[in-house]
């Protein structure tokens, strides 16, 4: 039986040895049809997992208090958002740490130096949010806050950038014409992508911020914060504790029990979830277009078996009249369908690992993550379209009659 | 019992809206071990006949009994195991594949009865020594002559040992000498190995091989005699 077997597809490789040329014209489609399954699949992949990075990152935890972009028109004095907010959200059960948040692009110079960086005006709790690392000196205390005190924690890239070699603990660098003292250098973090990229900026007290720069921002307390970054405690009990922060801002901002926020709390996990299902259309998509270019690449393999059943029809008499069975002719043919788009297949993983990885190596911003699984199942695909696309083409070589077949000229 | 028994054969084809009587009534019996020649113009249903008796074909109508297989009532698709066993068959055309080594093409009837690898190279060599043959058993069908071919295609009808040979215009292709050669192989496989062979031919010298000699007109035997 094996011998059977094995004498079958024998013949049927030798079938494709005789047709090099139209052999490979027919896996072509199925080539492309899998190398792009595989790259396709790879940049997907790659795709999902550095958005996920970047969101682990970022913290799953935190969550924004801002004034919303597209304001309700209804709303007719809209708070802004202020420390009177940042304090009430503190003292929200479950929240670990809220943060005033502002930033802007500064010039600064050091010297003969002069760049333009990010700072961000803050309080001490913005360290108990991030998971920054302190490189060098300190960072400002509650007392820096309080007293207005010019310092600056620079970010690894932006000490680099500024001061080179020398040591810039101490150092006075000069942000809008206001001189501030270097207190601290922080670890570089590697993070970028979505919120504030500490390597690339600069930490000041908020208090500091206000009343120094030049930005618009004046001393009163009260006066608008770009947003208010908050820490929960635990991230599966967020909805409770986006509402008690919700009641407390509405409380600060004297709102009244029917009337609509004037503000906005967004959570990570929302964007998790919006994030996940677009990168869910796009595996859909990709998907789709995989089928499609092997759906064209199986009517090829069927399309030249069609050709190859019909040229070989005398020899299929004779096999015939010499015992072959409908069954020995059928798996013959089926055998060479499948011969035929597995070859495909095969050069189509081998061509799609290689762009893959040339992604992979060479590519920053399109993110490219080849998995074993994805190579198995374009693979396997391939030989399911050999089989699909060759079984009517084959079981028509096997409904041929030995006399019929055999007069065919 | 006979080895090959037909009773009241009758083929009937359908040709657009004509309908064409190929063979009306045909009983005949052959025993183990004769040489037949079957003769008749084109058109007498010779052709018809014999594939009906190479179990390629079934009859309109009549029973055909292949050394004890009842062929009529058997379905087609099962005819396959009994012209495997039963009968070797030699075209007029070689019907050798192409691409394929001699030794290949012997070996190939052997496929497909699920014959070891093993068995079926000796197997096909013996057969190519019996045809004399066996020096040229890795060559293509094309590096050989056409001589040569048919007696590739004598040794493949041998290799299961079937005890019956079809031959249809066996020598249709072949150059005198030639001819002459096969020919001699056929009788050769007759004599010493007994075995039955049945051979289609239009020309009168062929059909002088054979002991019995049967005749052909419009779907009919007309005469059938056995020489002495």
């Amino acid at each position: 039986m094996i011998d059977t077997f094995l004498s079958i597809l024998r013949i049927s490789l030798k079938a494709i040895m005789a047709n090099k040329m139209r052999a490979a014209l027919t896996s072509l489609g199925i080539v492309i049809g899998v190398a792009a399954v595989i790259t396709m699949l790879a940049v997907g992949s790659g795709t999902q997992q550095s958005m996920n990075d970047r969101f682990s990152r970022f913290g799953t935890n935190t969550l924004y208090l801002r004034q919303p972009w597209d304001l309700d028109e209804s709303i007719s004095s809209p708070k802004d958002i202020t420390m009177d907010d940042v304090r009430a959200v503190r003292k929200v059960n479950g929240v670990v740490a809220a943060a005033p948040y502002i930033s802007s692009s500064f010039k600064v110079k050091y010297g003969i130096t002069s760049t333009s960086i990010d700072v961000l005006a803050t309080d001490t709790d913005i360290f108990n949010i991030y998971d920054w690392q302190l490189e060098n000196g300190r960072t400002f205390t509650e007392r820096d806050v309080e007293t207005y005190a010019q310092v600056a924690v620079l970010g690894a890239t932006v000490a680099e950038t500024i001061f080179n070699d020398v040591d810039p603990l101490g150092k006075t660098v000069i942000f809008n014409e206001i001189p501030f003292t270097v207190i601290g250098v922080m670890k570089k973090s590697g993070q970028g992508g979505f919120g504030f990229d500490m390597d690339e900026g600069t930490l000041i007290p908020y208090t500091t911020g206000k009343v120094k720069m030049d930005t618009g921002w004046n001393n009163s307390d009260r006066r608008a914060l770009d947003r208010v970054i908050i820490r929960v405690e635990d991230i599966n009990d967020i909805e409770n504790t986006k509402e008690a922060i919700s009641n407390a801002v509405r409380n600060t901002h004297k709102i009244h029990p029917l009337g609509k926020d004037d503000f906005q709390l967004d959570d990570m996990a929302s964007w998790i979830e919006e994030a996940k299902a677009a990168s869910k259309t796009m595996s859909i998509l990709l998907g789709v277009i995989g089928a499609v270019s092997l759906l064209v690449g199986g009517i090829g393999v069927m399309n030249i078996m069609l050709v190859s059943v019909t040229e070989r029809t005398r020899e299929i008499g004779i096999r015939m009249a010499i015992g072959a069975t409908s069954a020995d002719i059928r798996l013959q043919f089926l055998a060479e369908a499948v011969t035929l788009s597995c070859i495909g297949g095969l050069i189509g993983v081998l061509i799609g690992v290689g762009i893959s990885l040339f992604i992979e190596a060479h590519s920053t911003n399109i993110p490219a993550h080849l998995s074993i699984i994805s190579i198995f199942i374009s693979f396997g695909f391939s030989a399911a379209t050999g089989i699909f696309f060759g079984f009517y083409p084959a079981y028509k070589a096997s409904k041929l009659t030995p006399i019929d077949a055999l007069r065919y000229e | 019992m006979s080895l090959i028994e037909t009773t009241d054969l009758y083929k009937t084809y359908a040709i657009g809206d004509v309908q064409v009587h190929a063979l009306q009534g045909v009983s005949i019996s052959i025993e183990r071990g004769e040489f037949v020649a079957v003769m008749g113009p084109s058109g007498s249903g010779k052709s018809t006949f014999m594939n009906i008796l190479g179990c390629l074909d079934k009859p309109t109508s009549g029973k055909y009994i292949l050394d004890g297989i009842d062929v009529t009532s058997t379905e087609l698709s099962k005819l396959a195991g009994v012209r495997n066993r039963k009968i070797g068959f030699v075209f007029q055309g070689f019907n050798l594949i192409s691409r394929t080594t001699a030794l290949e093409n012997v070996e190939l009837p052997m496929v497909y009865n699920h014959t070891s690898a093993k068995e079926r190279k000796e197997k096909a060599m013996e057969a190519l020594k019996a045809v004399g043959l066996e020096q040229r058993a890795y060559h293509m069908p094309n590096q050989l002559s056409g001589g040569q071919q048919q007696r590739v295609a004598i040794a493949r009808s041998l290799v299961c040992d079937a005890p019956i040979i079809f031959a249809d215009e066996p020598t249709g292709n072949l150059d005198t000498k030639m001819s002459i050669e096969v020919m001699d192989l056929f009788t050769r496989l007759n004599k010493e190995m007994g075995k039955t062979i049945i051979l289609i031919t239009h020309e009168p010298d062929i059909a002088e091989y054979a002991g019995r000699l049967i005749t052909f007109r419009d779907g009919k035997k007309i005469s059938d005699e056995v020489k002495k």
